[in-house]
């Protein structure tokens, strides 16, 4: 069990750092919802229940689905921008 | 960004970090007051409340004042982002998704649903609450405004019954308070009138009804704010 918090908590610094060092935006959405996934098992072996639903669903569910809008969003507005420009 | 700043944020993070782990090892550990309450809430939380789940016994029996905190928090988000990205556009969107998708999600959206109710209503006895099982409802909004088109979201689930249960329920929580001063003596106070045996579903006083009121809430909230978030999507699709 030892063994296995120590990998989670690696895995857990790898993805919070990948998530920082793309600069594709969509790679980064999905590397911190694989961060909120290993986050969610952390505290379940912590036996903490409680938080861990919570961050099941906020941090894997619903942060994604904002997230992915505001960067389709954000990407729509650049493209009638330059639309506009033209 | 330059090389003299990387090491300058690099510098600034490392000192951020050891002024924190000196901070936190000068927080008082086993102190005489912390060992009462903690002995106090393992000891006398199951009679006190009637909550088998002791952290829905402290959110909402013992701290319910900062709950409230909490979903006004989610209340003023709401509000802000309402006001500053919600237009009076046709609620005409995409199609959705394939049909494969559509049918699938028909088949699980009800136990979704369930699932959600299930979080809610045993937020007193198992892991969960009214914010978790309230996070749940708000997705099913999310997911039919993304597989099925925002025009079926808009009228299975119209922003107007969005803005009711989410005013309807802050109003019922401070409601619920103020029948605590009214019946008992403090605001918040726990109402003992579900009293059957503890462990049942009926059971901890106005815990279940303030999950309930909380779970409603803070789904309408979410839902409302992704809808007012993709609600500008719809003026430029209508103009391709």
């Amino acid at each position: 069990m030892i063994i296995l918090k120590y990998l989670l908590v690696i895995f857990l610094v790898t993805t919070a750092y990948l998530a920082i060092s793309f600069k594709e935006e969509l790679v980064s959405i999905i590397f911190l919802s694989i961060f909120s996934i290993i986050l969610t098992t952390l505290y379940l072996i912590h036996n903490a229940p409680d938080v861990a639903l919570a961050e099941a669903v906020i941090g894997a569910g619903l942060n994604t689905a904002i997230f992915m809008t505001v960067i389709s969003q954000v990407r729509e507005g650049k493209k009638s921008m330059f639309r506009e420009d033209d | 960004m330059s090389k003299a700043k990387h090491i300058f944020v690099v510098i600034v993070l490392s000192l951020l970090g050891i002024t924190m782990v000196i901070n936190l090892n000068k927080i008082p550990g086993n102190t005489d007051q912390i060992n009462f309450i903690y002995s106090h809430i393992t000891n006398n939380a199951v009679l006190e409340t009637g909550s088998l789940n002791f952290v829905t016994a402290i959110l909402y029996d013992y701290r319910a004042y900062d709950s409230l905190g909490e979903s006004t928090i989610i209340f003023g988000a709401v509000s802000g982002i309402v006001l500053l990205l919600s237009r009076k556009t046709l609620p005409v969107s995409s199609h959705g998704l394939s049909f494969i998708v559509k049918r699938t999600f028909g088949m699980l959206t009800p136990f979704i649903f369930l699932f959600s109710l299930y979080i809610i209503s045993h937020g007193h006895l198992s892991p969960g609450g009214g914010f978790q099982g309230g996070v749940i409802l708000g997705a099913i909004s999310i997911i039919f405004s993304i597989v099925y088109g925002s025009e079926f979201d808009f009228k299975r689930y119209s922003p107007t019954t969005k803005t009711l249960l989410e005013t309807g329920g802050a109003l019922l929580f401070i409601g619920l308070g103020l029948a605590g001063i009214i019946f008992g003596g403090y605001f918040l106070e726990n109402l003992r009138f579900l009293n059957t045996e503890i462990g049942s579903l009926l059971s901890a006083g106005s815990i279940p009804l303030i999950n309930t009121v909380i779970g409603f809430k803070i789904g309408a909230g979410l839902a409302i704010i992704f809808y007012s978030m993709i609600q500008k999507t719809f003026k430029e699709e209508d103009k391709l």
